[in-house]
């Protein structure tokens, strides 16, 4: 399966940004960053986990129970007010070194 | 914002429990598993997959976990449970490896609270470190003339006002008493009776220059220090709560003090102690100017009577050295003024005068000066101790360490890191040394209150407090801690990095895998340490042998020593012969009593007067003598024998002749050897007096003051009689010289109950005739051993408290060793050896290691150490052979012990159970 080494720390920004459109769980996380990215992007649970826990920690997303859409007991991840400045944040600067980089390849 | 703040203090606290990251991984799997049965798989292939894509369900597990803080104090709480399971699994290891160091910490805190106390602790006053004395030696009481060494530190009531008055760079000059006294309170209009209390007279700044508050009421002004003013006194906070439950009405309240009226007029605040720590701090504060007539001193108005310690605060920025300097000069002005340094020799010595100033945040450093010394010693001594424990409990962890080689390996082998391994064990000294330290704190309090016992016996208001302080608790658990990681990691270090294969791979057998060459060398060094301590205390304890067998010259037995005060109950100087001849007829009233000796001070008591000495027709020679005033009897109730000529007589009496009775060392100092000294005449210096008293008799050299002063020249002279020189200066009712302070009585047989007796009995001579204090002569005696006898005793419980560790740390060894070389014993029986030759074996190891602790390091060390220690020491020089080899057998002795019993049980092996357990 080819997939592209995610940049350190992109991984976070990757979800922070999915969760801005509607609370998700891991596996939907997961599912939607694949499609998006046309399967380009594929998490590793071994580490999607760990960053989802790492950021609840930090305060950018928060956690809660609810059903699924199969009616199972799943736990469903959204934004902070933190998260949401978080992510405006790391946008900014992803944009500023996408540039960057673009330039010097060019 | 407040619900994230709130969310992430619920993750610190509260763990993640563990389940809902299962639930929540499981659900991720049953996601994948569906996906894959919509693709068209079977239930069970999908699951396999789904589980297989995800890849290490543990590591993202153990890496979620990890995210959370909580994840730290949680493995911290598993490691000390599994700590204390550990310990609680093998006790004997514990309660050995805690009581060692409990004992090696609480001895050190211990000693570490006192020295902390006496040496490093400042007076309870606002800004000690302003404060300045004038003076730096303890020259005490009453002083006049020169000082060999030309440093004063002693001042006369002129002398201080002349400092006062011309050195503007002190915000305050306080003056004090030196010698604090005694003195006869009974508060008015009251029943009790008149109790005898201790008494500083001091300056009306006094309170003032500690910028002390008082407690209530109010402290002196320089009002009260005013010759005529009415009379005043404050009362210390100790006394006013023992004595009278912190009463207000206190305040304002008259008392007798010496008979006459004195108000009080406030009480000084609760923890203040007076100008330097003491085991008897002062009960009362009086003013100086009431104490010519409060205490009929007479010194206090003599120009060249110096009686004061000075005490100032500095005001900020002013330079020592040159106030030094002005204080000098000053000091000499002053001193050029009186008629005592008016000849050609005084003005020498006045030009030579210094007066040197010191730090006086800690007061006047009396006890700091006496008990210094041995503190530190002490501190050396539990210093040691506290090594020999580290050493044991080094040796301790590390045998753990190694019979747990094979844990670890297990550990290892199922995939513990080693850094988990290390934390762990890490953990586990940790734990014991926190335990350890508390015990030790436990061990810390007993033992100052125990040290303070030793070092003021029957003293019931030391200003020292036994708790230890905050700085104390953080140096014992320091010391604990410490001492628990640099020997908790070095085991921990050794076996994790044992490899698991090599400890796993049973039946490593060995003929020489004992004890490391670590282990070993602790063991050395433990024999090497007790050694000096044995040593030294053997050094001490000859010195105090040496010190209780000084021929004093007195006999002791069936004798009591009462202290009283004749000056405070009332009486005048033309009054005292009297009440002496009533004291004596009374006592010989009393059925058993042989003789009742009255005398201004006993031999063996911390007192001393003294005065110039000229023999008649012969030059003066600058020297002086020491003289006692005793009454008939007084002789024979002390013991002391008469050699040449007579001792006093019913004859001798305030009307007859001066006489004086000299001692051996009296007659060596001022007579050529064969001169006979009776008939010939002396006095102080001058061409009068130096003809005032005949000699009538010789007396052998008691000791006075203490065991130690050789030499020393004392006369005597009838209790009675006034000294002529004084007769001639002043009126009797000034000549304090005649009152007496101690009565001796020697009773046929011990009586318990002659205190009560001799109470009743003065007191049906006057009410206010109080007794200072009782003692037998025994126990005035072996009052002024009390240092000796403590730091000898210290010394023997520490040397013990040595032998024991290092014993223990060379059975604990030789068990480990036993225990690893069984199978190797197993097979020389089997192959023929006998129990003698496997308890050969085991003991050649054993003695070898205290062998070289004791003869390469041990002996050396201690005769490098004897000279530091020799100064405490009474006539001991360099080391002592027989006690070197005392210590060096006990201690082999001890070894022997302490490798016989794991030796025995080497031999006591079953060979072919030994070869199987394999």
């Amino acid at each position: 399966m080819p997939a592209t080494d995610l940049l350190q720390g992109t991984l976070d920004l990757l979800i922070l940004r999915t969760l801005a459109l509607e609370s998700m769980h891991g596996w939907g996380i997961a599912q939607r960053i694949q499609q998006v990215s046309n399967d380009a992007l594929q998490i590793g649970q071994g580490s999607l986990y760990p960053a989802l826990h790492r950021l609840e920690y930090k305060g950018w997303i928060q956690a809660e129970w609810g059903a699924s859409e199969n009616n199972r007991k799943a736990k469903y991840y959204s934004l902070t007010k933190t998260g949401q400045k978080q992510l405006q944040a790391e946008l900014e600067d992803w944009g500023r070194i996408s540039t960057a980089i673009a330039l010097v390849l060019k | 914002m407040l619900k994230e703040w709130l969310t992430r203090l619920r993750f610190l606290i509260s763990p993640i429990p563990t389940h809902e990251i299962d639930d929540e991984l499981q659900f991720h799997i049953e996601q994948q598993a569906q996906e894959y049965i919509a693709a068209g798989m079977t239930p069970q292939e999908a699951r396999r997959k789904a589980v297989l894509a995800f890849g290490g369900i543990e590591s993202a597990r153990a890496q979620s976990h990890e995210q959370r803080p909580s994840f730290f104090l949680e493995t911290l709480l598993q490691d000390v449970s599994y700590a204390l399971r550990q310990l609680r699994q093998s006790r004997g290891f514990t309660v050995t490896a805690v009581l060692t160091l409990a004992l090696g910490i609480g001895a050190n805190a211990a000693i570490f609270t006192l020295v902390n106390a006496v040496l490093l602790k400042d007076l309870p006053v606002v800004d000690p470190e302003t404060l300045v004395r004038v003076g730096n030696t303890n020259e005490c009481c009453v002083n006049w003339g020169a000082n060999n060494d030309n440093s004063y530190s002693l001042f006369a009531t002129d002398d201080w006002h002349h400092l006062q008055k011309n050195v503007p760079e002190f915000e305050e000059l306080a003056a004090m008493q030196s010698g604090i006294g005694q003195i006869t309170a009974r508060r008015d209009k009251t029943q009790e009776s008149a109790r005898s209390v201790r008494s500083e007279f001091v300056s009306g700044n006094y309170f003032r220059t500690f910028g002390l508050k008082p407690q209530i009421g109010r402290l002196f002004t320089d009002e009260d220090n005013v010759e005529g003013a009415p009379f005043v006194a404050v009362m210390s906070y100790d006394m006013w709560q023992n004595n009278y439950a912190g009463d207000p009405s206190v305040v304002g309240s008259t008392f007798w003090v010496n008979t006459k009226a004195v108000t009080i007029t406030g009480i000084a605040p609760k923890g203040f102690y007076g100008d330097r720590l003491s085991s008897t701090p002062p009960d009362f504060y009086l003013p100086i100017e009431s104490m010519p007539v409060l205490a009929n001193a007479q010194h206090v108005h003599i120009p060249d009577r110096r009686w004061l310690y000075l005490i100032g605060r500095v005001k900020p920025g002013v330079a020592m050295a040159s106030l030094q300097a002005k204080i000098t000069e000053l000091v000499r002005q002053s001193f050029a003024a009186t008629p005592i340094f008016s000849d050609a020799e005084g003005k020498r010595a006045v030009a030579k005068a210094k007066a040197v100033l010191s730090p006086a945040g800690a007061g006047i450093q009396d006890m700091q000066d006496s008990y210094g010394s041995k503190l530190k010693l002490l501190m050396w001594i539990s210093g040691l101790v506290l090594l020999i424990a580290c050493a044991n409990i080094a040796n301790l962890l590390l045998v753990r360490g190694m019979n747990r080689q094979a844990e670890m390996s297990v550990r290892t082998a199922l995939g513990a890191m080693r850094a988990r391994i290390v934390r762990q064990l890490l953990t586990e000294s940790l734990v014991l040394s926190i335990i350890s330290g508390m015990t030790g704190l436990v061990v810390a309090y007993a033992g100052t209150r125990m040290l303070l016992a030793m070092a003021f016996p029957g003293a019931e208001d030391v200003p020292i407090d036994a708790s230890p302080s905050g700085v104390v608790l953080a140096f014992a658990f320091g010391v604990s801690v410490l001492t628990g990681i640099l020997f908790g990691l070095t085991p921990a270090w050794i076996t994790s990095k044992a490899n698991p294969t090599d400890a796993l791979r049973a039946g490593t057998r060995t003929t020489t895998s004992g004890a490391s060459l670590l282990q070993r060398s602790l063991i050395v060094l433990q024999s090497a340490l007790a050694l000096v301590l044995l040593v030294g205390a053997g050094m001490f304890i000859q010195s105090l042998n040496k010190l209780r067998n000084i021929d004093l010259k007195l006999n002791s037995a069936n004798r009591y020593i009462l202290h009283f005060d004749p000056q405070a109950a009332g009486y005048s100087p033309a009054q005292v012969e009297a009440l002496y001849r009533t004291i004596e007829e009374r006592f010989h009233t009393i059925p058993g009593v042989q003789k009742a000796g009255i005398s201004a001070y006993t031999p063996m008591e911390a007192n001393n007067w003294g005065d110039g000495v000229q023999i008649q027709g012969q030059p003066n020679l600058h020297t002086w003598a020491s003289w006692v005033r005793g009454n008939t009897e007084y002789f024979d109730s002390v013991g002391t024998h008469v050699l040449m000529g007579r001792g006093f007589t019913t004859h001798d009496t305030s009307t007859s002749l001066a006489v004086a009775v000299v001692n051996q060392s009296f007659v060596k100092k001022f007579f050529k050897p064969g001169e006979n000294p009776i008939g010939r005449r002396f006095g102080s210096p001058g061409p009068v007096s130096s003809g005032d008293f005949e000699i009538v008799g010789v007396v052998e050299d008691t000791a006075y003051n203490s065991a130690t002063w050789k030499d020393h020249a004392m006369y005597f002279i009838p209790m009675t009689q006034r000294i002529p020189e004084s007769a001639r200066q002043r009126p009797i009712e000034q000549d304090t010289g005649l009152y007496a302070g101690a009565i001796v009585i020697q009773t046929e047989r011990p009586m318990d109950n002659m205190q009560s007796l001799a109470r009743q009995t003065l007191a049906a001579i006057n009410p206010n005739l109080s007794i200072v204090k009782f003692q037998t002569f025994d126990e005035q005696i072996a009052d002024l051993f009390t240092q000796d006898r403590m730091i000898t005793r210290l010394m023997i419980l520490f040397s013990i408290l040595a032998l024991l560790l290092a014993a223990l740390g060379l059975y604990g060894v030789t068990s480990y060793t036993v225990a690893r070389r069984t199978p190797e014993i197993g097979i020389r029986m089997a192959l023929g050896a006998n129990r003698g030759s496997v308890v050969g074996m085991i003991m050649r190891g054993t003695m070898l290691q205290t062998a070289i602790g004791l003869c390469l390091i041990g002996i050396p060390v201690a005769w490098f150490c004897v000279r530091y220690i020799q100064s405490q020491l009474y006539e001991t020089k360099g080391m002592s052979l027989a006690i070197l080899a005392i210590a060096t057998l006990t201690l082999a002795a001890a070894a022997a012990v302490a490798g016989l019993v794991p030796a025995q049980r080497a031999a006591s092996t079953n060979p072919s159970q030994a070869l199987r357990t394999e």
